[in-house]
């Protein structure tokens, strides 16, 4: 069985304006020692996915109007808010895009790691003292055992973004869910950290769900990805497949949409955009909710009046739209004849 | 996978002393407070002279009794009376003159310090404590009760907060310190708790705050650990910013006649003394007038040093 087993999960917001949907209609499931990447451009429901499943939406406005979050075998989203409280920083543990902001700027980081094993695991203060120097050596801080006495503010972001990875892994967690974890640091220290959170997922043993807005990210660091949308996952698939043969006109665009330095195909001038904006998720398209900006949608057919499920295409690719692009090259070729 | 050490971490590699490399200039919030707070002239000389204000209404009273130094000019106890001296100006002997009853006012100046100082901080400290509790748990609490303990302080903020005071003391009946306390915060506690939940609120939206939600810390946690000690920058200014009102309140009532019983004195009460032979001798009423002026004066400066120097929002680069 799964570790997660996520099942049409549904999180409105409820503002004066309207109810947002911010997320609609959500599933998938992720292996023991998996990576699960998450992409989709800002507010497309990435991390008000993530944040249901922590049970850490902001309540009210928003809330889980239905679906489940099965996570070894209990449906997080049926349990008390002190049941939860349990599991967060044992069992599931989440870093944050920004690591300047996300440790307490008055508490010595020493006290921010031990905090957690503390509270979870009962351990006394030095047995947590003494764990807290491991998990800093195991997330290459050098010195660590001096670096305990220091504040955050002697940190660079880099440097805190380990410091953050060294609390969520406090607990030895079995899921650790990463929110945009390098979006907020330089180029050259993204990669360290990427290659970092592989590592310790592997030596942790743990399941990982990556959201990212960064296709490369992605290709990195996930096993499967799953491609979200105005609240929806549109496209879902193992990390070669996807790249390879993307077969939502979203992935397709979002990928064009890269820039490249070399290589075949290279295009020249300006960069490619995907015309138009996300829709509006108070009143959403009625059918497809690509359909407004997609160059394959056309009047007659169900794009704009039957909302599209999410099928499998072939094995372990879903895709969630009319026209998938092996189903437009079957139809191309077919044409003629 | 490879792992590539960061080039932090190899700066601080072991045995290499941790200043190799750029070194990390040792700076705290309070240091870097300090720093601002003696940039501001104003506010340097407003504490100056706060704490000189302190030390002669504290321990003046003493230095004049030691033995050998100052009794050679005159032991002076603020309680005694000596007719035939009443109403007379500044002298040698009395640096402030003295009183209808021939009190000297400079002991007498110290003493109402005392007291009025005492019951100001007092009321000061007793409207955060309310203020904070109030104003922590609205905001910690968010929603419908948060919602619903604004709404409260809105109508309780229309309160006139003298006559409210006025009608406490005449409740109570007896006129104390712990009375005076009572009856100055009961009704000027609405904007402390204000501030607090303000801040509350601000401080929640932290990243950190959802970091420790997201380790499983309990609400209690969260508050006492990682929300509270935030707001302590605000509640240092918020003491000064409440202080000169308070100060103001207590002469207030004390010049009305509600304040501190005789003998006893505050600079209020002294004033109230004073207003009754202005003219034959103007000094009775303007050395305590001058004295809750200056305090006033102070608490405000420093309070605007405090702010710029605390306070991120208004921070220079």
């Amino acid at each position: 069985m799964a570790l997660l087993e996520v099942t049409d999960l549904r999180t409105h917001f409820f503002t004066r304006e309207g109810v947002v949907q911010a997320v609609d209609g959500v599933d998938f499931s992720l292996e023991r020692g998996k990576t699960l990447g998450i992409v989709g451009e800002s507010g497309s429901g990435k991390s008000v996915t993530a944040l249901s499943i922590m049970g850490l939406i902001p309540r009210p406005p928003a809330r889980i109007v239905s679906g489940s979050v099965v996570f070894d075998g209990r449906d997080l989203t049926a349990l008390s808010e002190s049941e939860l409280e349990d599991i967060r920083g044992k069992d599931i543990a989440m870093i944050f895009q920004d690591p300047m902001t996300s440790l307490n700027p008055t508490l010595k980081i020493g006290t921010q790691i031990t905090e957690v094993m503390k509270r979870h695991l009962g351990v006394s203060d030095e047995e947590a003292r003494k764990r807290a120097v491991d998990l800093l050596e195991e997330v290459h801080i050098a010195n660590a055992a001096d670096r305990l006495n220091d504040y955050p503010h002697r940190f660079s972001g880099g440097m805190r973004q380990r410091v953050m990875i060294a609390i969520a892994l406090a607990c030895n967690p079995k899921l650790l869910i990463a929110d945009e974890p390098t979006t907020a640091l330089d180029v050259t220290v993204q990669a360290q950290v990427l290659d970092l959170l592989e590592e310790l997922r592997d030596s942790h043993e743990m399941a990982m769900i990556i959201i990212t807005h960064d296709m490369g990210v992605v290709a990195e660091a996930a096993d499967d990805i799953a491609v979200m949308y105005a609240g929806q996952i549109v496209e879902r698939a193992g990390v070669l497949d996807l790249f390879d043969r993307p077969e939502h006109p979203y992935t397709e665009a979002l990928l064009g949409a890269l820039p490249q330095i070399e290589g075949e195909g290279i295009r020249e001038g300006r960069l490619t955009a995907i015309p138009g904006r996300p829709p509006d998720l108070v009143d959403p398209p009625p059918a497809c909710r690509f359909a407004p900006r997609c160059p394959y949608a056309n009047r007659n057919d169900s794009c704009t009046t039957e909302p599209p499920e999410l099928r499998e295409i072939r094995a372990g690719h879903w895709v969630r739209s009319a026209h998938p692009a092996s189903e437009r090259a079957a139809h191309a070729q077919g044409a003629p004849a | 996978m490879a792992v590539n050490p960061s080039q932090e971490a190899v700066r601080g590699a072991p045995g290499e002393p941790r200043s190799a490399g750029a070194p990390v200039r040792q700076s705290s919030l309070w240091r870097d407070a300090w720093r601002r707070y003696v940039k501001n002239r104003g506010a340097v000389a407003a504490a100056l002279v706060f704490f000189l204000l302190l030390l002669y209404c504290f321990a003046v009273p003493g230095f004049w009794k030691i033995p050998g130094i100052w009794t050679s000019l005159r032991d002076v106890d603020p309680y005694q009376i000596d007719f035939p001296n009443a109403y007379a100006s500044p002298s040698l002997a009395h640096p402030f003159g003295t009183d209808n009853f021939g009190r000297d006012l400079f002991a007498r100046t110290a003493l109402g310090g005392q007291i009025s100082i005492a019951i100001g901080f007092g009321a000061t400290l007793a409207i955060l404590l309310i203020g904070v509790v109030y104003g922590a748990i609205s905001g910690f609490a968010g929603g419908k009760l948060d919602n619903g303990m604004m709404r409260f302080l809105d109508a309780l903020y229309g309160l006139p907060y003298l006559p409210f005071a006025i009608i406490t003391l005449a409740i109570v009946g007896v006129v104390n310190f712990w009375t005076m306390v009572v009856a100055l915060s009961i009704a000027s506690w609405f904007t402390a708790a204000r501030i607090v939940r303000g801040q509350i609120i601000t401080l929640k939206q932290n990243d950190y705050v959802r970091a420790a939600r997201a380790v499983g810390a309990r609400w209690y946690r969260v508050l006492g650990r990682h929300l509270l000690p935030n707001t302590l920058g605000v509640l240092i200014i918020a003491i000064f910013l409440e202080l000169p009102g308070v100060i103001l309140g207590e002469a207030f009532l004390s010049f009305i006649g509600l304040g501190i019983n005789p003998p006893d004195a505050s600079w209020g009460s002294m004033a109230q003394d004073g207003r009754d032979a202005y003219r034959r001798a103007p000094h009775i009423i303007i050395v305590p007038s001058i004295a809750i002026a200056t305090l006033v004066l102070c608490a405000n400066f420093i309070a605007d040093g405090l702010r710029d120097a605390l306070d991120p929002r208004t921070r220079e680069s």
